[in-house]
């Protein structure tokens, strides 16, 4: 008795128990799911000690950034677009409703508030205008302290805003249509709150004005917010459709249930695993029930269906269901260990969220495979003989043949008539969808995750017209030698101390003493591990040690010394310097050129600002001073404003680190890429003054790291799970030419969806990445069941041509069911508002059609041209490690598989990779030899001869 | 009586009459408008000139510093009138030798005259005086702050006398010229010093505070009299809403140093006095 029947043998006997036993674990692991906890943060893809992640959180810190809420109110009406007193209103009333209303008491520490940094909050009433006064003055006010009363109230905002680069195309549009805030939060899991909250107070105002909410917190929140949701949607309602479809073809309510109740248990108990092991639903998780949920009916549906074919009146159930259970154990088995290799392979990529993703789903499967084997046998084995009555295909077959038969018979002849066509046909298709592949464009926005109606959607494409990018990347430069003394420092030190000190000689003709002393100061060399600024700090100690024990006539020379010193070292401090602050200027300059940036903001553009109205507020003068001194005192100008603090988004206090602010207009990471091979390029094709380094912080750059961990570390546990496959394959049929014929519809209908993905310019994206693992998964169950059922058909027939007409009757009818169940069932998530729910429906439906018309055209022609090759032997090798090159195979697989993880865990090179390769495969080899030449062997190779 | 009283300026500079030794019991004053006179006339029409090294840390929330240092001289027209003031900044030292500097009336429709000189740019330029709620030099302390708020900006009303002070709530008249809803000050009952104010926005919140936190009585020469005038030599501004702080530190306190008129104009703001500077 085997392992199979054994099982199915209990689950029939002790059917009550097996039912209760399941319904028991459901509601224990069930139990768990109110300990939810919820990550809807894409930035967890990476894990948080991941160094991008570090430093865009020290970025944070240091420079006071915040994640950003953008609001923008548009104004098409109005021939003078926002600039009119009723727009202008409605934009200080949004102001102040958020300044008022977007906090809320911490749940941590009620005493403190989380919401909106009211201190960092940039709109039109709290920012600064500097300008020139009357009568040469220069002016700090608000921007728009009210809002106007006249049309001529609102024209002056208007000139001020054209008067005001550092604002344009951030807070005011270029065409002047549009006012956008940029409301900073404590905390971008506040975001969706804070967009729900804006869109309340929105409602209530009349007028011609748009309001937009965008901004990647916004939509990586909402979506957080929204996936939930919709996933409440979509899987009750792709479980209805399945349902339905089921009654349409199985037409006994009872029985149909079956496959509901082992969805439900495998999407309940992994859930519940889930959550109860403490893992946070991330948006990856909240995924889980989507793919479980077709995997787990697939088994239930084929086991369904040849019962139903099989089932007569005189038969009776018990006899039917073993029957049937006996045929499909193995195949079933092997599809469900084949998809859970599939989404186990995840755990080998680099990101959490998916490991924890593909491993429970991995076990789910599992899960929904006990359930079918165990459950269904025994709830069929509850049904009473009578609710059968007219149940099975004998009995509908009677009255007519169905289409679907009909369909199945011509295909099943035109494959053995037609096999050389269908698969030079199935060859050009191939092809051309390998030229798809290689247009496949790897690219990915949460923001459009959301579908193109979607508000924030549309928000994100109407601001972005009108302003310099609601997308923020920061690029953060620092002193590449981290104040280390350059050669060429002291000499220069030298020279122009040399100078001071020959212009204080004349000044001070009296303290020649103190001049001899002063002289031989730099002769004290800096020691090696010391700073440019500690060493100039030494030379400044001694010299105010000297002014301190100096004699009244030399206090004044002393003090000019330090005062020299003391202005060097001052003068150290990297972006004060004005030929850094140009540097980046000329950065700005050709990254607005390339045209992927619609605005920069930096330290040098508030130094040329303020420099431009100190002097006169003349163009001419808009321009960085030639002094790292008049630099420093534009910026303690700056800093006379209502907002000095906001300065310090830009620069450190002590001037050796800068932020460049980069507002893109797209947040897709082929262009945020786009943008640092751009900056890539500058550095190199322009050296700056000063060695600078520079780095990326910002939520749009760290979404291009975790895609680019995602799209690798998927394609290697592709290949990896791929390879995993192809050896479970060749040992369930002891053969590796059965094995790779049975990858060959698994492959084609890969290459074809991703083909396909290619050539329709679709991009390769977060839930395309995953998707791939699902089909892995699912496109080798066809093949399985088609070509175990085969062997078993031609092991009778001993023709093909016999067998042929036997699998396209019942086995290739179950294919066709679940095809047509899975792929219509999940059709309703097309509809869903949020994009990646409609890639799984037309993922599903294209994986379960293409894997399906593969298996049933390519297999049978394949088996036709190679029947002699196949069915030579017609009893298998006893022991599979007599077959040499089937020992061969596997091993080199082995090896292939092996190097693609190490690869990815211990960061070797592939061609060190191939190396190890090239040496393990003739050992491998040299031991198969061995292996197959072994007595045992022999015995059975004259065994088999006789 | 549109006289100024700075209550501000009294962290800078008090010029208070009496020592302390002269009035062991607290007056029996009850009237807001006696008081504030009083305090307006304690803290400011002493002394008639005065001179101060000022040392500022800027803390934020981080716990990160920042540090400036000037030197900062005033002199009084005449008792109850017009002030000049000259701030010569020291560090950071690449701003040393910028110069802030302003004539203030006590007239309301007359506004202050105010320069600025930049070493660095070698320019002199006037400030508009329009906005005095602006940052002083990027410190938690606003213009206001250091140059005074005339006391005709706003209503007073006495709320609560403890034993140590008059608590004196402030109501701006033009509430739109303001960021603040009002503003209570704490005025030492036995000095006459402004020990504490507090900011309130329009949400009734405490948003911002000034504090005395050290005061000392100095001597100094009033003709030929030895006197002593408590002064204020520790003052911090707390922002609870950046979660920034600013603390001033005053030391070198010299009163009637007979400061020249003409050190307060437009000349020495390239050529620094001796006296601005050490």
């Amino acid at each position: 008795m085997s392992f199979g029947s054994t099982i199915v043998g209990i689950s029939i006997k002790h059917n009550k128990l097996v039912i209760a036993l399941m319904i028991i674990v459901a509601l224990v692991t069930g139990a768990m799911i109110p300990l939810i906890k919820v990550d809807t943060d894409p930035e967890n893809m990476l894990s948080a000690d991941e160094p991008v992640r570090v430093f865009h959180d020290q970025t944070k810190e240091r420079f006071s950034l915040s994640d950003i809420v953008v609001v923008g109110i548009v104004n098409n009406k109005d021939p003078g677009g926002i600039f009119n007193p009723a727009s202008l209103t409605k934009v200080y009333e949004l102001t102040e409703f958020a300044k008022n209303e977007l906090k809320w008491p911490d749940k941590d520490n009620p005493e403190r508030q989380v919401g909106l940094i009211e201190a960092d909050l940039l709109a039109p009433s709290v920012v600064d205008y500097i300008s020139q006064g009357s009568s040469g003055q220069v002016n700090f006010e608000w921007f728009m302290k009210k809002p106007p009363a006249t049309q001529t109230e609102a024209l002056e905002i208007r000139d001020k805003a054209r008067n005001s680069p550092l604002l344009t195309g951030t807070i005011f549009s270029e065409d002047e249509k549009a006012v956008c805030l940029y409301l900073p939060l404590t905390s971008k899991d506040l975001s969706y709150r804070t967009y729900s909250k804006l869109r309340e107070k929105i409602e209530t105002f009349e007028g011609d004005e748009e309001y937009y909410v965008t901004g990647l917190p916004v939509a990586e929140d909402t979506f957080g917010v929204e996936m939930f949701i919709q996933m409440a949607i979509s899987a009750p309602t792709a479980m209805v459709v399945i349902f339905l479809l089921m009654l349409v073809f199985f037409r006994k309510l009872i029985l149909v249930i079956a496959p509901m109740i082992v969805a439900m248990i495998s999407v309940i108990t992994t859930m519940g695993l889930l959550i109860g092991f403490g893992f946070p639903v991330h948006i990856m998780s909240s995924m889980i029930p989507i793919f479980l949920m077709p995997i787990a009916v697939v088994d239930s549906i084929h086991i369904l269906s040849e019962f139903f074919d099989l089932y007569t009146k005189q038969k009776g159930r018990m006899k039917t269901v073993k029957e049937v259970m006996g045929n499909l154990f193995t195949p079933m088995l092997y599809t469900s260990l084949t998809s859970a290799a599939g989404f186990a392979s995840l755990a080998l990529t680099p990101i959490p969220p998916v490991q924890v993703f593909g491993l429970f789903v991995a076990a789910g499967i599992m899960i929904a495979w006990v359930c079918t084997v165990t459950f269904v046998p025994a709830y069929i084995m509850t049904i009473k003989e009578e609710s059968l009555e007219n149940f099975g295909h004998a009995a509908v077959h009677e009255e007519k043949a169905n289409w679907l038969t009909k369909v199945l018979k011509g295909t099943g002849g035109f494959t053995y008539s037609r096999a050389k066509i269908i698969l030079s046909v199935i060859a050009v298709i191939v092809m051309v969808a390998v030229y798809g592949i290689t247009q496949i464009q790897v690219n990915d926005n949460p923001v459009k995750w959301f579908s193109k109606s979607h508000p924030i959607r549309q928000a994100d494409i109407e601001l972005n017209k009108h302003f310099g990018g609601t997308y923020m990347a920061y690029l953060v430069l620092e002193d590449a030698t981290e104040g280390r003394i350059e050669q060429g420092f002291t000499d220069y030190l030298k020279q122009i101390w040399q100078k001071k000190a020959g212009e204080l000689k004349e000044q001070f003709p009296d303290a020649a003493n103190a001049i001899s002393q002063a002289e031989k100061l730099l002769e004290s060399e800096p020691s090696q591990d010391e700073t440019r600024e500690q060493y100039l700090e030494r030379i400044i100690e001694t010299v105010n040690a000297k002014l301190d024990a100096a004699k009244d006539t030399e206090i004044d020379f002393w003090y000019e010394v330090t005062d020299f010193f003391e202005k060097e070292k001052a003068a150290l401090a990297l972006f004060k310097q004005p030929q850094v602050l140009e540097y980046i200027a000329g950065l700005q300059e050709y990254l607005k050129e390339t045209g992927l940036v619609g605005k920069s903001n930096s330290v040098t553009d508030i130094v040329k600002k303020v420099h431009k109205e100190l002097i006169d507020g003349k163009p001419e003068n808009y321009k960085v001073p030639n002094s790292s001194a008049a630099v420093a005192q534009c910026l303690i100008q700056f800093q006379s404003s209502h907002k000095p603090n906001h300065l310090w988004h830009f620069v450190t206090y002590d001037y050796n680190k800068t932020n460049l602010w980069l507002q893109l207009t797209s947040g897709d990471n082929k262009d945020m890429e786009k943008v640092v091979k751009a900056v890539d390029d500058f550095f190199a094709s322009n050296t700056p003054a000063v060695p600078l380094k520079y780095n990326w912080a910002g939520l749009t750059y760290i979404n291009t790291v975790w895609q680019e961990k995602m799209v690798f570390g998927m394609l290697q546990s592709f290949l990896g799970s791929f390879i995993i496959v192809f050896i479970m394959m060749a040992v369930l049929f002891r053969s590796a030419l059965w094995g790779i014929i049975c990858m060959v519809p698994l492959t084609i209908t890969i290459v074809l969806i991703y083909g396909i993905i290619g050539l329709a310019g679709k991009d390769y994206d977060m839930p395309v990445a995953v998707l791939s693992a699902l089909t892995l998964g699912m496109a080798v169950d066809f093949a399985i069941h088609f070509l175990e059922r085969a062997r078993e058909s031609y092991n009778q027939t001993g023709s093909w041509k016999a067998s042929a007409s036997v699998m396209f009757g019942e086995p290739a009818r179950a294919i066709s069911r679940n095809v047509l169940v899975i792929a219509i069932g999940f059709l309703p998530l097309l509809l869903a508002p949020l994009v990646p729910y409609k890639t799984v429906g037309i993922f599903l439906c294209a994986i379960m059609g293409l894997s399906g018309v593969v298996t049933l055209t390519a297999l049978p022609a394949i088996i036709k041209i190679a029947e002699k090759a196949l069915f030579k032997v017609k009893a298998s090798p006893k022991s599979m490690s007599c077959n040499c090159a089937f020992c061969l195979i596997i091993s080199a697989a082995a090896v292939v598989l092996i190097s693609i993880n190490l690869h990815q865990y211990w960061k070797l090179g592939w061609i060190k990779m191939a190396l190890i390769s090239v040496i393990a495969i003739p050992i491998m080899a040299l031991a198969c030899g061995i292996m197959s030449r072994k007595k045992a062997c022999k015995n059975v190779k004259t065994e088999s001869e006789d | 009586m549109k006289t100024l009283l700075a209550f501000t300026i009294v962290f800078v500079f008090p010029w208070v009459l009496f020592a302390a030794d002269d009035s062991n019991q607290p007056q029996k004053i009850a009237d807001v408008e006696t008081i504030i006179n009083k305090a307006n006339v304690m803290a400011y029409y002493q002394g008639t000139d005065g001179k101060a090294k000022v040392t500022m840390t800027i803390t934020d929330k981080k716990g990160l510093t920042r540090n400036r240092e000037f030197i900062i001289l005033r002199k009084d027209d005449k008792d109850g009138g017009d002030q000049k003031y000259y701030v010569y900044f020291q560090r950071p030292a690449d701003v040393r030798g910028m110069v802030f500097m302003v004539h203030k009336y006590v007239a309301l429709e007359k506004d202050d005259d105010r320069w600025l000189y930049l070493p660095g740019l070698d320019l002199v330029k006037r400030i508009a005086a329009s906005d005095k709620r602006t940052s002083f030099v990027g410190s938690d302390f606003l213009y206001e702050d250091v140059s005074g708020r005339s006391l005709a900006e706003d209503a007073h009303e006495l709320i609560e006398t403890t034993d140590e002070y008059y608590v004196i709530k402030n109501v701006p008249k033009k509430p739109d010229t303001v960021e603040f809803a009002y503003y209570n000050v704490s005025i030492g009952r036995q000095t006459f010093l402004p020990m504490k104010m507090e900011f309130y926005d329009k949400n009734n919140k405490l948003y911002r505070t000034i504090e005395s936190k050290k005061v000392e009585m100095l001597e100094a020469k009033q003709g030929e009299e030895i006197v002593k005038y408590p002064t204020v030599v520790q003052s911090v501004v707390s922002d609870l809403t950046t979660g920034g702080k600013t603390e001033m530190e005053f030391s070198d306190i010299k009163y009637n140093t007979d400061l020249k008129d003409d050190l307060f104009t437009e000349r020495y703001l390239r050529r620094p006095p001796r006296e601005a500077i050490r």
